[in-house]
């Protein structure tokens, strides 16, 4: 071999040494992270029927990055979105969730309003092992049973609500006889559960369960069921129509003297509720579940309104607007826990840490091994139509009723 | 037995809600053969009118009951001026494309759906104050609404209106002859075109009343158009050619699924109307008033 040939043959065993190395390098770097920014995939229904679950609440979102950013980032990293349109559809978001993850990258996926479109993705996220936040969606079926990269439900499950109105009604209420009316779907099969699994824990007997079609137009035979079984108190985990119905029939039916107990998907806006009852009779003996810090209507989390005026100061923010605001702030808190050293293997560790006041929620907002649903402690709040009054105590899930 | 009557009685009231649906239904169905899948959104579009004349206008609810028709006639009859006319062509074509209307038709439920998403007023559950407010009334055991009562009288009122406008009116004839065979009707001077798009101006007017009469009854939401499967089903049970059937058969349909959901279980509610469909398409195809099948128009 001749000197040249040598010098050949060394600088190309440097050159193949240097492109193992960068490789290397290239392959202990997780997707979607630099030196200086970290990208996260953020989607919402941004178009379509359930545009309002979306619009507002992945803006919220984006506003809390935005702050995190004006106040230099996370260990030294921006944070970019690359933010997409779901639709609410399962096949928009599995499209999405590809897109996101193939094309652009990202080092976390953050979005997703509705249970049942994020269920499409499950299977995907699990295969990928890319960590998926839920933005808004609460439902129980993207959380039970827990998988490895899915966390979720920020304002709580149907366990949890179904949970804290039986133990409110049969402890503080002192009811024997309960009886329960939900919808014939996925949360409400979760609220019964719960709330049937509770009841009977604490020695109270469940004496009807009314489940009733989502779009009911006519609810005056499920409530003429309910009268006929004469129960102490009623618990409810109806949608906000059928849950204006519900409280109607029973102040026309003259029911009022039984408490009505509802959960709080069914009053978003408990003063626009009380409006379209328009019975005041029928909120006499009203009270509903509340996962919110803050229970004045009209303040209604005002340092968030604040702000999210000031990043959007053209949008009026919409009920659903605070609830984009739990998972962002989770995932920040994690980031910022974790350090510069990110994989998203570290980050799922990281976050089955979370134990996070989140300034909006009423409990901390957790997770665990083997947990995936983040809050699982609500309050009870009596509501005549004009006041709110909390009532004592914090009802929280004990992680087994209904499972 | 209190228990029966009161389902009874909710769901007369109730099915006068879907006939009043079923009713603009099936006029545009008489008239150009076109099943009108926009029909729900109309009654929609009809609430939320009355709900901006109410609460931004401040105007009383006799005001709503004359403006909402006017602006949903409006809408229904530009729809055939501009959109129908477009896709089916001339009026008198031998050969018209009945897919393409209801193509059409289904379009514009989209366009009222999206058009009303937008304001972000609509985002969450609405209702209009009822028409007439106080206690509600006692007949024995059985508890109504006043609204409940203007409902039924509205439904009542409507349909006699219809009956003489169709029976007594030169328009009414008019409408009938082209619906019956528009070629004769033009060879008999009737402007068909003119007709048809009065008739989808009508048949949309009714919608909204009937938006501004159940929005305090069903609650306003951008897909309180759903509504309009009901009212189908109750038009198909009546008979889809008929007015006093699908009146009929709304009620008919308002009762069975009440007592649906004492005697059987709530959760059979949503499957009833399609049951009961069902049977009526296996045992008598025409509905219970309908006209025969074989003497359907020449």
């Amino acid at each position: 071999m001749t000197i040249g040939m040598k010098r050949l043959a060394g600088a190309l065993a440097l050159g193949i040494a240097a492109a193992g190395v960068a490789v290397t390098a290239k392959a202990q770097t997780p997707p979607g992270v630099t030196s200086n920014e970290i990208v996260i995939g953020l989607f919402g229904p941004l178009s379509g029927p359930l545009v309002a679950y979306g619009v507002d609440p992945l803006n919220a979102a984006k506003m809390v990055y935005d702050e995190v950013n004006a106040r230099g980032g996370i260990h030294g990293r921006r944070i970019r979105l690359v933010i997409e349109d779901d639709k609410c559809n399962g096949n928009e978001l599995v499209g999405v969730v590809k897109k996101l993850v193939t094309v652009d990258n990202v080092f976390i996926l953050h979005g997703g309003s509705c249970t049942a479109a994020i269920a499409a993705a499950q299977e995907y996220v699990l295969r990928e092992k890319v960590p998926f936040v839920m933005l808004n969606a609460a439902g129980d079926n993207a959380v039970f049973p827990a998988t490895r990269y899915m966390f979720g439900s920020f304002q709580g499950t149907q366990r949890v609500y179904g949970s804290a109105l039986a133990q409110f009604a049969v402890k503080d209420l002192k009811a024997k006889r309960v009886a329960i009316i939900v919808h014939d779907d996925d949360y409400g099969k979760a609220n019964l559960a719960a709330a049937k699994a509770v009841v009977e824990r604490l020695g109270g007997q469940v004496v009807a369960q009314e489940r009733i079609p989502p779009a009911i137009a006519d609810i005056t035979a499920p409530v003429l069921n309910l009268r006929a079984s004469k129960p102490d108190a009623i618990l409810s985990g109806a949608y906000p129509a059928p849950a204006v119905l519900l409280a109607q029939k029973y102040g026309e039916f003259g029911m009022t003297a039984i408490p009505l107990l509802q959960s709080t998907q069914g009053m978003p806006t408990p003063s626009v509720y009380a409006k379209n009852v328009g019975n005041p009779d029928a909120l006499k003996n009203l009270y509903h579940t509340w996962s919110f810090n803050d229970i004045a209507d009209e303040a209604l989390h005002k340092k968030w309104v604040d702000m999210y005026k000031k990043y959007y100061p053209d949008r009026e923010p919409g009920p659903f607007m605070v609830t984009g605001i739990p998972s962002a702030l989770a995932v920040v808190d994690t980031l910022q826990r974790m350090g510069r050293d990110l994989t998203r293997e570290k980050f799922v560790e990281a976050m089955e840490k979370l134990n996070l006041k989140s300034d909006v929620m009423t409990g901390p907002l957790q997770f665990g091994p083997g947990r995936r649903d983040a809050l699982r402690s609500v309050v009870v709040v009596k509501f005549d139509g004009k006041t709110q009054k909390v009532m004592p105590g914090i009802f929280a899930w004990n992680g087994k009723d209904g499972n | 037995m209190s228990l029966v009557l009161q389902g009874v009685a909710s769901g007369v009231v109730t099915g006068c809600v879907y006939a009043l649906v079923a009713l603009s239904l099936v006029i545009v169905y008489k008239a150009t053969d076109v099943v009108n899948f926009a029909g729900g959104e109309l009654v929609m579009i009809g609430a939320y009118l009355g709900l901006l004349l109410l609460l931004w206008f401040q105007l009383p609810y006799i005001a709503m009951f004359a403006l909402v028709p006017v602006a949903v006639f409006a809408v229904g009859a530009l729809f055939d001026r501009i959109t129908l006319r477009k896709v089916g062509g001339r009026a008198l074509a031998k050969h018209v494309d009945l897919v393409s209307f209801v193509v059409a038709t289904i379009g514009l439920s989209y366009l009222l759906k999206g058009a009303v998403r937008v304001v972000p007023f609509t985002e969450e559950v609405r209702r209009l104050p009822p028409l007439f407010s106080g206690p509600p009334v006692f007949i024995g055991d059985v508890v109504l609404q006043r609204q409940d009562l203007a409902i039924i009288a509205v439904t009542t009122m409507i349909m006699l209106a219809l009956w003489l406008f169709f029976e007594r009116t030169l328009l009414g004839k008019a409408l009938r002859a082209t619906s019956q065979n528009a070629r004769a009707a033009a060879l008999v001077g009737v402007p068909v075109s003119a007709m048809r798009m009065a008739v989808w101006g009508l048949a949309s007017a009714i919608a909204g009343i009937a938006g501004v009469l159940l929005a305090p009854k069903l609650l306003m939401t951008p897909d309180m158009g759903a509504v309009v499967m009901l009212a189908f089903a109750a038009a198909i049970i009546g008979g889809f050619s008929s007015l006093p059937g699908c009146v009929v058969g709304g009620i008919a349909l308002g009762v069975i699924q009440n007592l649906v959901g004492i005697f059987i279980s709530p959760q059979a509610i949503a499957v009833t109307p399609f049951f009961v469909i069902m049977l009526v398409l296996l045992f008598r195809p025409e509905g219970l008033f309908g006209e025969s099948l074989a003497l359907k128009k020449v």
